[in-house]
C-alpha cells in the first residue's frame, strides 16, 4: 500500500506540474499572441453588429472609411481613389489581411477597449463606438500615383518620409474595390486573384541592381580606398561556373566605384562581391534588415532575405540583388531613407493619431531610430554615388528642376529566359530637409528600370513635394 | 489490505453517528484538537458552499436579465441551481459522510457548463436539458456511492463486467449514427435521445482494471484486463473517436503504474502507445489530417482550420477580462457547446476565469488524491485514484486541443461540455469517487474509535 500510495503520489504531482504548464502556455499564447488572433481576418465579430466601427481619414483628415447611421461601411465616392488604396485600408470582408480595416479591427470596433468602457456601453446600452484612426496616408498623392502606374502592369510604389517613417502612400497593382465585398460576398466577378495583396508588404521581389547600394556600403565600410579602385568592364565576366554580363549589352570599359554605380555595371558589382566574400555582404545585408524579423507594429511586413549563397555564382549575383535576395518595395524605400538620412533607418509607421469614441487622443505618432544601417560618411558617399546615378547615370530620368534628387535604378531578371521582361526598378529620394522623401517603384516584367520605373519614382516625388503638408 | 473485508459483517452501522457525533464526546487532547479541525473544516466548506451558490445565483440572474422580456427560463435556474446545490451537498452530507467540497466543486463546474450554455445556445442545445441532464447525473452519483459502497466481491465481476462493457462498445454499429466524425453513438429515440457507449466504459474500465490490478498481481494474472483495454481502444480507434482512445490509454497504462510500479512494462506500454500513434499516424488519412491541422491551422482557416482558427479567434478576444457574459460571440465557433466550449467560456468569462477554472480542476483532482491514498483496500484506492487520473487527463486533452498546444482531440470537458452520456457518466464516476472518501471517513472514525477503546481499557 506504501508503495501504491508513492505512486500515486507521484502521478498526481505529474498531473499537477501539468496542468500548470498548461496554464502557462495558455496565458502566455494568448499575452503574445491573443491581439493577433482577434484581429484576424476570420474573426467574424469584425462584421458583425456588435460595434459601430470608427472613422479612418488620411493625414489630411478625408475621410476615406466611415460607418453610416444604417451601420453600412462607406468608402471615397471615387471608384480610382477607392481602388488605389484599397488594400492599405482594406475591406469588410478582411481579404486584405494587411489592410487598416482588418489589422486595426480591434481598434476600430474598440474590443480592446478599456473596462470602464465596456461597463459603461453595457450599463447605458449604446452601441460599442470604435475609435478612430488617422493614417500617415495622403490619399491624393495615393490616387495620383495609382493614375499614373502603367496601364495593364502590375506593381507597387512606396512613398515615406525617411525622417520621421512616416508612410505617405502605398500603391500596389492589380486592386480592387471595397465597395464590391460590402455585401458579404467574396466573389467578386472582376477582381484580379492577387488583388488582395498589398505588394508593397507582402510583394518579395528580388532588387536587382538597387541591392548595389547594400553592395557598395559592404565595400566602402570593408575598404574605404576602394573608391580609388579601378575596374575593367568588358561586357561580360567569366567566374568559376558561369559567366555576368552588363545590361542591354553594355560595355562600361575602365570604370572607379563611383561611375560604375551610376552606369550600373553589373561586372564591377559581381567582382566586388566576389572580393567581399559572403560572409561581409551578409553582414553589411542584415544591419539593412535582410534576414531580419520585421516587427514595426503599425503594420504587418514580409521579412527580406539575403540568402546563404553556396557557389561563387551565387555570390556574384548576390551582389547586384539577384540569386534570391528578396526584398519588399517598403523596405527598398527604407534602405533609400536611410542614405538620405545620414544612414539612419527609421521605424516606418502608419499611424498618426487614434481617437476614442469621446475624442480623447489615445494614441498618437511616436517617430523613433529602428537602426543606425551605416555611418554618416559612409551615407554621404552613397548618396554622392546615388547622385550622380541621376545627374550622369542610369537614373537620369529622375531629375527634378529645383531639387536635388538621388536615386538608383534596377532591372531585375525574374527568369533564365530572356524572353520574360525584367521587372523594373527606382529607389530614390529628395536630398531636402524641407521634404525628406524616399520612394520605390517596382513594375512587374515592366523592362528596364531606368525608362519605365524612373519616371514613376519622379512623378511620384513631385506630386509628394506638392501635395504632402 | 484486507482492512475492509473485515467490517463487511458490520454493515449495518449509522454512518451519521460515527461521523457526526464522535468529536462531540468530551475527549483527551488529541480528540479535541481533531474536533477544532473538523469544525474548522466545516466551517471552511460552508463558506465554499455559499460562494458557489452566490456565483450560480448572479452568473444566472445576469443572464436572465439579458433578454427582454426577462428569461424565464433563466430566471429559474438562478433559484434552482444554488438551491439544488445546497441540497444536495446537504442531503449526501447528511446520509453519507463523504468529502462535501469535492461536490461543491463538481456542482459548480456543472453549473459553470450550464451558465454558459444559457448564454451562448438558444437553440437546440438549452440550458434546461442541461439542467435536466444535470438532474439525472446527480441520480447518477447517489447510484454511484450506492454502488461503491456496497460491492463486496468485486474480482468475481471482472470477467461478466468486461463482456458487457465490449458488448456496449461495440452496439454503435448495430444501431449507431455518425456524430462529428466518429461513429460511436447510438440512437435510444431518433433526433431526442442518444447516448455515447463510450462514455459509460469510462467507469466501467477503470473498475475492471482497479479489481484486476489490485493486490499487486503478477504481470500474467494482469493481461486479461489489459488485453481488454486495448480491445476497447481497438474498438474506439475504428469507431474515429481519437480522444477517447488516447484517454483509456494513458488512463490504463497509469493505473498499471500505480499498481504494479513496475517502471520497466509501464515504459514498454509507453513505447507500444508511442508505436501505435505512429503506426496510426501513417496508416489513418484522418490523423494525419488532424496533425496538419493542428500545426498549421491557417493555411485553410475557412475549411478543415476552421475550428481550431475560430477557436483560438474566440480566445484571443476574450482577453484577460473577457467580452462579458453574453457580449461575446462564441457561437461563431463551431462546436461552441461541447468541444470548444473552453474557448467559449474563454471569450466570455476571459482569460483569468479560465485559468481559475483549470485551478478548480486541480483542487479536485488533489483532493481525489487524498481520497485514493487514504482508501483502505488496493482496489479502491486504484479506483479512485483512475477516476481522478482519467478526469485530469481529459480535461487537458481539450484544454490544450483549444488552445493548441496539442491537436484538438474530440473529448468533452468534464462536467461543462453539453451532452448527456457525458455529463451523466462523469457524475456516476464521482459518485464512486465520494463513496470511497465516505468509506475512508468511516474507517477513520472507527480507527479513533478502537484506539479511545482501547486507551480507556488501559486507563
Amino acid at each position: 500500500m506504501r508503495e501504491l500510495r508513492g505512486k500515486m503520489r507521484l502521478v498526481g504531482a505529474l498531473i499537477v506540474c501539468l496542468f500548470v504548464g498548461l496554464g502557462v502556455w495558455y496565458g502566455y499564447t494568448v499575452y503574445s499572441q491573443g491581439s493577433v488572433w482577434a484581429s484576424n481576418p476570420y474573426n467574424t465579430r469584425s462584421n458583425g453588429s456588435t460595434a459601430h466601427m470608427g472613422d479612418i481619414t488620411d493625414r489630411d483628415g478625408n475621410t476615406l472609411a466611415h460607418t453610416a447611421s444604417d451601420g453600412t461601411r462607406q468608402y471615397l465616392t471615387s471608384e480610382s481613389a477607392r481602388r488605389a488604396l484599397s488594400q492599405t485600408i482594406g475591406d469588410q470582408m478582411g481579404m486584405s489581411g494587411t489592410g487598416v480595416e482588418n489589422y486595426y479591427s480591434s481598434t476600430l470596433l474598440n474590443i480592446s477597449g478599456s473596462l470602464i468602457d465596456k461597463l459603461r456601453s453595457a450599463f447605458s446600452g449604446e452601441e460599442r463606438v470604435g475609435s478612430s484612426i488617422q493614417l500617415t496616408i495622403d490619399a491624393e498623392l495615393t490616387a495620383y500615383i495609382s493614375s499614373i502606374f502603367p496601364e495593364g502592369k502590375d506593381g507597387a510604389v512606396c512613398v515615406i518620409n525617411y525622417k520621421t517613417g512616416e508612410v505617405l502612400s502605398w500603391v500596389s497593382k492589380p486592386d480592387y474595390d471595397p465597395s464590391d465585398l460590402l455585401d458579404g460576398s467574396t466573389e467578386g466577378d472582376n477582381i484580379a486573384d492577387t488583388a488582395f495583396l498589398n505588394r508593397c508588404l507582402q510583394g518579395l521581389y528580388m532588387p536587382g541592381s538597387t541591392f548595389k547600394i547594400v553592395t557598395l556600403t559592404s565595400a566602402l565600410e570593408a575598404d574605404p580606398n576602394v573608391l580609388n579602385q579601378k575596374f575593367i568592364c568588358s561586357g561580360s565576366w567569366d567566374y568559376e561556373g558561369g559567366t555576368i554580363v552588363c545590361a542591354g549589352g553594355a560595355v562600361h570599359g575602365e570604370v572607379d566605384l563611383m561611375t560604375a554605380f551610376a552606369k550600373s555595371c553589373n561586372i564591377t558589382f559581381g567582382k566586388l562581391a566576389y572580393q567581399l566574400g559572403e560572409e561581409r555582404l551578409r553582414a553589411t545585408a542584415e544591419k539593412f534588415g535582410f534576414n531580419e524579423n520585421f516587427k514595426f507594429g503599425d503594420f504587418m511586413i514580409y521579412n527580406s532575405s539575403f540568402p546563404d549563397v553556396n557557389s561563387v555564382g551565387g555570390l556574384v549575383w548576390a551582389g547586384v540583388g539577384q540569386s534570391e535576395v528578396l526584398a519588399t518595395p517598403q523596405h527598398m524605400a527604407m534602405i533609400a531613407g536611410a542614405v538620405a538620412n545620414d544612414g539612419v533607418m527609421m521605424k516606418p509607421v502608419l499611424v498618426k493619431r487614434i481617437e476614442n469614441s469621446l475624442g480623447i487622443t489615445t494614441h498618437t505618432l511616436e517617430t523613433s531610430v529602428y537602426r543606425q544601417v551605416m555611418d554618416a560618411s559612409t551615407a554621404d558617399t552613397i548618396a554622392r554615388a546615388m547622385y550622380q546615378a541621376v545627374q550622369s547615370g542610369t537614373a537620369s530620368r529622375a531629375a527634378i528642376s529645383g531639387y536635388t534628387v538621388c536615386g538608383k535604378t534596377g532591372s531585375a531578371e525574374t527568369s533564365d529566359d530572356k524572353s520574360v521582361p525584367t521587372n523594373a526598378w527606382f529607389v530614390g529620394y529628395i536630398r531636402d530637409d524641407s521634404k525628406p522623401y524616399a520612394v520605390a517603384v517596382v513594375v512587374e516584367q515592366g523592362g528596364a528600370g531606368s525608362t519605365v520605373a524612373t519616371p514613376i519614382g519622379r512623378q511620384a516625388l513631385e506630386k509628394a513635394i506638392e501635395v504632402v503638408g | 489490505m484486507k482492512g475492509r473485508d473485515k467490517y463487511s459483517s458490520a454493515s449495518g452501522f449509522d454512518a451519521d453517528t460515527l461521523f457526526d457525533q464522535a468529536p462531540q464526546r468530551p475527549a483527551r487532547s488529541g480528540r479535541s484538537i481533531e474536533g477544532m479541525r473538523r469544525a474548522l473544516m466545516r466551517s471552511n466548506t460552508r463558506l465554499l458552499l455559499s460562494a458557489v451558490m452566490l456565483f450560480q445565483f448572479t452568473a444566472m440572474l445576469l443572464v436572465s436579465l439579458q433578454e427582454q422580456p426577462v428569461d424565464m427560463q433563466a430566471l429559474i435556474l438562478a433559484v434552482a441551481l444554488p438551491a439544488a446545490t445546497w441540497l444536495v451537498t446537504m442531503l449526501f452530507g447528511k446520509i453519507w459522510p463523504i468529502d462535501r467540497a469535492i461536490l461543491i466543486l463538481v456542482m459548480l463546474l456543472c453549473s459553470v457548463g450550464i451558465i454558459t450554455l444559457s448564454d451562448i445556445a438558444r437553440a437546440k442545445i438549452t440550458p434546461l436539458t442541461q439542467a435536466i441532464y444535470a438532474a439525472v447525473g446527480i441520480g447518477a452519483m447517489a447510484v454511484g456511492i450506492v454502488f461503491i459502497r456496497s460491492v463486496r466481491h468485486w474480482k468475481k465481476w471482472i470477467l461478466p463486467g468486461m463482456a458487457l462493457c465490449l458488448a456496449a462498445l461495440a452496439s454503435p454499429w448495430a444501431f449507431g449514427t455518425v456524430q462529428n466524425g466518429a461513429r460511436n453513438w447510438i440512437t435510444i429515440i431518433p433526433e431526442r435521445l442518444t447516448l455515447q457507449p463510450s462514455e459509460f466504459i469510462k467507469p466501467a474500465l477503470i473498475l475492471i482494471l482497479a479489481a484486476s490490478l489490485a493486490g499487486r498481481p503478477r504481470f500474467v494474472k494482469c493481461l486479461p484486463a489489459i488485453l481488454f483495454a486495448a480491445v476497447c481502444c481497438g474498438i474506439l480507434l475504428i469507431q474515429r473517436d481519437l480522444g477517447a482512445v488516447l484517454l483509456y490509454f494513458m488512463t490504463t497504462l497509469l493505473i498499471y503504474f500505480a499498481a504494479t510500479s513496475n517502471w520497466l512494462i509501464t515504459l514498454g506500454g509507453l513505447g507500444v502507445g508511442v508505436a501505435g500513434s505512429i503506426l496510426a499516424y501513417k496508416a489513418l488519412p484522418y490523423v494525419q489530417t488532424r496533425i496538419a491541422i493542428w500545426q498549421n491551422p491557417w493555411s485553410d482557416p475557412t475549411g478543415s482550420g476552421g475550428q481550431i482558427v475560430q477557436a483560438l479567434i474566440a480566445i484571443g478576444s476574450g482577453g484577460l477580462f473577457g467580452m462579458g457574459l453574453g457580449l461575446g460571440r462564441p457561437r461563431d465557433i463551431p462546436l461552441y457547446h461541447s468541444d470548444f466550449i473552453f474557448a467559449a467560456i474563454a471569450e466570455e468569462f476571459g482569460l483569468i476565469f479560465s485559468i481559475c477554472l483549470l485551478a478548480i480542476y486541480v483542487i479536485i483532482i488533489m483532493r481525489g488524491m487524498v481520497v485514493a491514498m487514504n482508501a483502505r483496500t488496493s482496489f479502491h484506492s486504484l479506483t479512485a485514484f483512475g477516476i481522478v487520473t482519467m478526469l485530469g487527463l481529459q480535461t487537458m486533452l481539450i484544454v490544450g486541443g483549444n488552445t493548441k498546444l496539442i491537436p484538438l482531440t474530440g473529448v468533452t470537458l468534464p462536467l461543462i461540455s453539453s451532452g448527456g452520456s457525458s455529463l451523466v457518466s462523469t457524475f456516476l464516476s464521482f459518485g464512486i469517487l465520494l463513496g470511497i472518501s465516505s468509506m475512508n471517513a468511516e474507517d477513520e472514525a472507527r480507527d479513533i474509535d478502537r484506539l479511545e477503546m482501547r486507551e480507556e481499557v488501559e486507563m
